[in-house]
């Protein structure tokens, strides 16, 4: 019982990680606060959905197109929706603000399309439901897979992050958007870069999670609020953090809907992001560098 | 050579930089001398391109013209800004730090031998180079800022009040190798309080009052200039 709930908890937190550390990038470095983040996710499953039951793609051939489609048309959304905005904010304050306003629009436009193209009824599919044997307890396939996977990528971006030019220079609009032009990083393509990249991150989460979770055309703001609080925990731009506060909650979620009661677990999310916040209100991690 | 005219930067009616005009060659020290408030930082920063010039503006460098390009096309152009209060990265490393002075295309090149010449400069940073920018002391994080800002492989550097808050003896460190790096060919435009210091290294001055230039010379000039004396370098007024 342990051992499976635990197993359970780190895939769900897994994917928690993964897609925050996409919300952290985008909020970090292009300092937009994305309220349509969980659309793009739920986005992403449905469309995987379609090209495995319609077009008989393979799931995991489905996140090699979904997710660079996704790192695009987020790029675009940037280059078009937010630019202006960037552009028109007289500082980074002023533009997180005008974002929660622009974004919570494209919230409702994303979903609105989803809701005429499926409904609102719930969807899920069978891919990989194969029971497997670890440490003595049975665990479908398809989120052990979900889970390498989000490992893999989440590991791939933290390199990239910490050990590349590109990265390093992305860490540095985050940590000082006026002094990364002084080292002629041209901060508005490394925002529209964050962005699609973030994109990119939580459309490749809306894939694994579709593995495993049903889903419908309104779960996005869960996902939004959930990342939300995942980054906020972890602390804002901090990868390690995320990857931490992410891997709490979804243990803590999967912890209290085994033991205590399935209707406790929002509540228990609150209250460790509670307990956190007052203890350290900068996050477990504090801001900026990994 | 940079070269600079009618140069003017506004906030709202406040005019803090009033059509300056100056130029800084290669292998020079200039040296722009004023007190709190008279413009440095607004004309440092209006050159750097992170503070809005008013139009009309001239700035060139080696015939480019520097008035309508981004703060990190400026950079790319060859003019680096060391800003004041520094601005390096904290979180980040030492080598991270002087990795990203060197993200200029123009600085891709030669990056290996000008991390040896900062680390020749300033052998400090190659003691720190793991550590976190912010946890250096005050002397040691102006030469990452230095560093950093060499590492663009610039042909003009630009430095506010560099010597701020630095000891008598870490401000010695500090504008001689301000002289080593005019060694190198490289063109430094400093804004500095201390006068006494920055003259004895520099080659020419100008004098900024209320965001005007309202003198200019040679360095062994200015040194001598009664006014400057009494307004800068805290000179006595001798009974005549
Ligand atoms: N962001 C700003 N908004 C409004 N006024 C400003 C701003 N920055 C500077 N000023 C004003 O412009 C004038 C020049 O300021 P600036 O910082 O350029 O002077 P400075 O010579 O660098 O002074 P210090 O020696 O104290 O650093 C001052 O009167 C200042 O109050
Ligand atoms: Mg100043």
């Amino acid at each position: 019982m342990f051992v499976e709930a635990l197993l359970t908890g780190i895939t769900l937190g897994g994917m928690y990680a993964l897609v925050a550390m996409g919300l952290t990038l985008q909020y970090g470095v292009a300092r937009i606060m994305n309220l349509s983040y969980g659309e793009i996710l739920v986005a992403a499953a449905f469309a995987v959905f379609w090209l495995f039951t319609v077009a008989g793609f393979n799931p995991l051939i489905g996140m090699a197109m979904v997710a660079p489609a996704a790192l695009v048309i987020n790029w675009v959304i940037y280059r078009i929706l937010l630019l202006p905005l960037v552009r028109r904010a007289k500082t980074r304050d002023a533009l997180e603000v005008d974002s929660i306003l622009a974004t919570f629009g494209l919230l409702f436009v994303v979903q609105g399309v989803m809701l005429v193209l499926f409904g609102g009824a719930y969807y899920s599919y069978s891919f990989l439901a194969i029971p497997v044997d670890v440490f003595g307890v049975t665990i479908a396939a398809n989120r052990l897979l979900a889970l390498a996977f989000a490992a893999v990528i989440g590991l791939a971006l933290y390199i990239g992050l910490t050990r590349t030019r590109a990265g390093t220079a992305l860490r540095a609009v985050a940590v000082d958007p006026v002094s990364a032009q002084l080292v002629a990083i041209d901060v508005r393509a490394a925002a529209a870069i964050a962005f699609a990249l973030g994109g990119g991150l939580v459309a490749a989460g809306g894939v694994l999670v579709s593995m495993f979770l049903t889903f419908n055309a309104n779960i996005g703001v869960v996902f939004t609020m959930k990342a939300l609080i995942v980054v906020i925990m972890g602390g804002v731009g901090n990868m390690l953090g995320a990857l931490v506060a992410g891997l709490i909650l979804g243990l803590t979620e999967t912890f209290v809907a085994t033991w205590i009661d399935p209707g406790l677990t929002l509540a228990a999310t609150y209250s460790i992001f509670l307990i956190i916040l007052l203890v350290r209100p900068q996050g477990l991690f504090g801001r900026g560098g990994r | 050579m940079l070269e600079i005219a009618d140069l003017s930067v506004s906030y709202g009616k406040h005019r803090a930089v009033d059509n300056v005009a100056l130029t800084v060659a290669q292998s020079e020290i200039v040296v722009i001398l004023g007190a709190n408030g008279s413009g440095k930082t607004s004309l440092l920063k209006a050159i750097g391109g992170i503070q809005p010039a008013a139009s009309g503006a001239r700035i060139m460098l080696a015939g480019a013209d520097l008035s309508r390009l981004r703060a990190h096309a400026i950079v790319e152009a060859g003019l680096a800004l060391v800003p004041e209060g520094r601005g390096i990265f904290g979180e980040l490393t030492v080598r991270e730090n002087l990795m990203l002075g060197a993200y200029a295309k123009r600085a891709r090149a030669g990056e290996a031998e000008n991390l040896d010449r900062v680390l020749t400069l300033f052998p400090r940073l190659g003691e720190r180079l793991a550590q976190a920018a912010r946890t250096m002391s005050g002397g040691e994080q102006q030469m990452v800022a230095i560093g950093r800002a060499l590492m663009s492989a610039p042909d003009i550097l630009l430095l506010d009040e560099p010597s701020l808050g630095l000891s008598p003896l870490m401000c010695g460190e500090l504008f001689g190798a301000l002289t080593r790096i005019r060694q190198a060919g490289i063109g430094v435009l400093l804004v500095e309080q201390n006068a006494k210091r920055s003259l004895a290294i520099a080659d020419r001055g100008y004098l900024l009052e209320n965001g005007r230039i309202v003198g200019q010379g040679a360095a062994a000039s200015l040194q001598k200039d009664p006014a400057v004396q009494r307004a800068y370098l805290g000179v006595a007024q001798s009974a005549v």
